[in-house]
């Protein structure tokens, strides 16, 4: 178990562009994609924003080209569109080597199954209704991306709720640091649906405005959809191949909070562990950390229980953070790799991006002010990146320079 | 930094009588399907009070998994890797129902967080108050494999201990009639023991749990060791019998080695032909299903992997089950494959 593990394509579709660059724009241009609904049919349309993709499923598809485009899930259109894009700048041919494709969501394809359910019953369902049966479970949409890009053999679907593609990441980045993997495909992707806008809604997390995260008087969170992939390769595979090294992913840890179905502990144990975790596995001091982009997601719950874990692990004047949710909403299944692909741009273009719309600090953590507007000329080596989520799911991921 | 992968405890949750036993003594037949899970007594892992309000995946797998712990001896689990593939599949339908029903007004947050496919490792967690790493794999066929993958890299190449590792599934109305209308289930009244020679499309349903403790040493009870876990999605395997053997090449074994294969033809007359070149490829050892027993899930592959261990503990399969060979022996090593619909294969090798 040794070894690096190199970040040599990625790839983003979210409500910022869909592509990298389009997102990068955005970012640097503090130019945020959370906005009115526009596209989910749901009651809520005109009272919450959501971050939504532009693109309706019709074109999500003629760009996507998938075979039989008129059964895939928006979640895997999603899916197949970031996936293209990281392995075309990684100049990837799945076959040869042992090429894993590992891949997150919460809700898989549910955006198509609310929309079935329950007509399917129906002895006369009509086959736009019947095509979607058995997309809906979560590995519905790494099989279907797997199969256009020819990845066969460790092909699987991580659902850890919001932070369930960093744990794809590391899972990719653990079998190749054992030496199961060469060279592997992972992130995730979700679509919106009425049942996750229902369903956030109904905990009254959901803020009725643009979200303030790390606020003090923030309300909130803001749904997003999107889907990101990076893809992540040994040192005897870069060397092989002569790609170039975007980044690495040089830490990361997973930990249980262990205190609440859905809430974070207060002292935010669980962030703290996951954060210091992904510190010792990158064999770094929390000094060494030049950014953090914080899990963030601008709920009263998650910004003071993650503020209070900053704290502990890094005093009372951490790193230079953001949150970037603030831009693509909480993309839920695809956070985690939206942010690290947001990590590595960060250190590619030695840039720290905007904490939208912040105003005054938390009132657990009075000294976290965060990053108010794009900073550019940093020198950035090492990004820590975190992603927690319902049933105490903590993960935190080390992004660092080549 | 590669160590022995010790099974050090093991519980099922299944239509057969298995829960808290290394064995089934008797096995079950019905005269239908869906096969239900035998619930047992849970009350001494759940406290009936907040039973009641969990999910009966939950309760299953938590139940299991609880019992696999104290079966090894273990309080503090390492990691807690669940493979579900459907997860609270139950609660998804009632939030739905409810969110459709009423338009989207007065939905119950209560069936949200249920629906969360991550809450049956995350309940495990809140239970044994357990901070150590907790994953969660949805992904068909290869849910509960990706959850013994897991552990087995992390005893195996990361020097983890006592790591839990399960798979769980019920059965609901809805998925039940989604398999029907997809056209994966046998007829209703098609009982479980004689549907290998049922002939026809489809498969008998059925639903359980089975929960595993690894370990880099050696545990109370007959010590059984994992050699191999092995996750592969393939659309279309030509050669299954190739891929088998090139997973013994890594071990250096010869197919010899092994003299029991349990295998996962559930009565789909199209697809339990393509087990034949892999069961060929063992002459010499005994085979036997264990679909029948179990009924097929997505998960039932958790179930098959408890049956090779208990088989391997037990020196004996049942003669229901029994392909080829003889069902009493005392087996030394054994292989699993399973292919799911065709296309996510599994192989797990354990030895005593």
């Amino acid at each position: 178990m040794s070894g690096q593990v190199h970040i040599i394509g990625m790839g983003v579709i979210s409500a910022l562009g869909e592509t990298v660059s389009a997102n990068l724009d955005a970012l640097l241009a503090e130019r945020t994609g959370i906005g009115p609904i526009a596209r989910l049919d749901t009651r809520h349309r005109g009272y919450l924003p959501a971050a939504e993709v532009r693109s309706e499923n019709e074109a999500l598809a003629a760009r996507a080209l998938p075979a039989d485009p008129r059964s895939w899930t928006r979640t895997a259109l999603l899916a197949l569109i970031a996936a293209r894009e990281a392995i075309a700048e990684a100049g990837l041919a799945p076959r040869g080597q042992r090429t894993g494709l590992i891949s997150a969501t919460t809700v898989g394809g549910m955006d198509s199954a609310e929309l079935i359910y329950p007509r399917f019953f129906d002895d006369d369902a009509p086959d736009e209704v019947l095509r979607f049966l058995g997309t809906h479970d979560p590995g519905d949409h790494s099989e279907r991306v797997a199969r256009e890009l020819g990845i066969e053999g460790c092909v699987t679907t991580i659902s850890t709720a919001c932070s369930s593609s960093a744990n794809a990441i590391m899972l990719g980045a653990r079998l190749i640091r054992a030496g199961r993997l060469d060279v592997a495909v992972v992130g995730g992707a979700d679509a919106l649906s009425r049942f996750t806008v229902n369903g956030f809604n109904s905990l009254m997390i959901l803020d009725d405005r643009p979200c303030t995260p790390f606020d003090r008087d923030r309300r909130g969170l803001n749904l997003g959809e999107a889907a990101a992939y990076l893809v992540i390769a040994s040192d005897a595979y870069v060397e092989a191949h002569g790609v170039p090294t975007l980044a690495r992913v040089s830490g990361y840890a997973n930990t249980n909070d262990a205190f609440h179905a859905t809430a974070s502990s207060p002292e935010g144990e669980g962030a703290f562990l996951a954060m210091q975790g992904a510190l010792r596995r990158a064999d770094l001091a929390p000094t060494a950390i030049d950014h953090i982009n914080v899990h963030g997601t601008g709920t009263l719950n998650n910004d003071a229980s993650e503020g209070r874990a900053l704290v502990r692990l890094f005093g009372g004047s951490p790193p230079p953070f953001s949150s970037t949710k603030a831009f693509t909403g909480h993309t839920l299944g695809a956070a985690g790799a939206v942010e690290a692909v947001f990590a590595t741009l960060a250190i590619r273009q030695g840039v720290m991006f905007a904490n939208l719309r912040f105003t005054t600090p938390l009132e657990e953590a009075p000294t976290l002010v965060p990053v108010l507007h794009t900073r550019e000329e940093q020198r950035i080596r090492h990004v820590l990146s975190s992603s927690f989520g319902f049933g105490g799911n903590n993960t935190s991921l080390v992004i660092s320079a080549p | 930094m590669k160590g022995p992968v010790h099974i050090i405890g093991a519980s099922c949750i299944s239509p057969q009588d298995t829960f808290d036993r290394d064995g089934i003594a008797s096995v079950k037949g019905y005269d239908g399907h869906p096969l239900h899970a035998i619930a047992p007594d849970l009350r001494r892992y759940i406290d009936p009070v907040r039973g009641r309000r969990m999910a009966r995946v939950s309760r299953f797998g938590m139940a299991t998994a609880l019992n696999a712990l104290e079966r090894a001896g273990v309080r503090d689990p390492g990691g807690i890797i669940v493979g579900t593939g459907l997860g609270c599949m139950e609660s998804t339908e009632r939030f739905l129902d409810t969110m459709i029903a009423n338009a989207e007004m007065m939905v119950n947050p209560t069936a949200f967080i249920q629906s969360t496919h991550n809450a049956v490792a995350g309940q495990i967690a809140l239970a044994l108050g357990s901070r150590a790493c907790n994953f969660t794999y949805l992904h068909k066929g290869l849910s509960f494999p990706s959850a013994l993958f897991d552990a087995f890299v992390q005893v195996r190449d990361e020097g983890n201990e006592r790591v839990l590792a399960g798979g769980v599934d019920i059965i609901t109305d809805d998925h039940f009639a989604i398999q029907r209308r997809s056209g994966l289930l046998k007829e209703e009244g098609v009982g479980n023991l004689g549907v290998l020679e049922h002939g026809g499309p489809g498969a008998v349903c059925g639903e359980g749990a089975a929960f595993f403790v690894l370990d880099g040493r050696p545990g109370q009870g007959t010590d059984v060791r994992l050699v191999e876990v092995d996750i592969h999605y393939a659309p279309d395997l030509p050669d299954a019998a190739a891929h088998v053997r090139s997973i013994l090449q890594r071990h250096m074994l010869e197919p010899d080695a092994i003299d029991l294969v349990v295998v996962g033809p559930n009565g789909d007359a199209m697809d339990d032909p393509a087990y034949g070149p892999v069961m060929e490829l063992f002459p010499t050892a005994t085979v036997t299903a264990f679909k029948p027993l179990c009924g097929e899930f997505y998960t039932a592959n958790a179930f098959g992997t408890w049956y090779a261990w208990s088989s391997l503990v037990q020196g004996r399969v049942h003669p229901e089950v029994l392909l080829r060979g003889e069902a009493q022996r005392p087996f030394r090593r054994a292989l699993f494959y399973d292919r799911f619909r065709g296309c996510d294969h599994s192989v797990v090798i354990m030895e005593r």
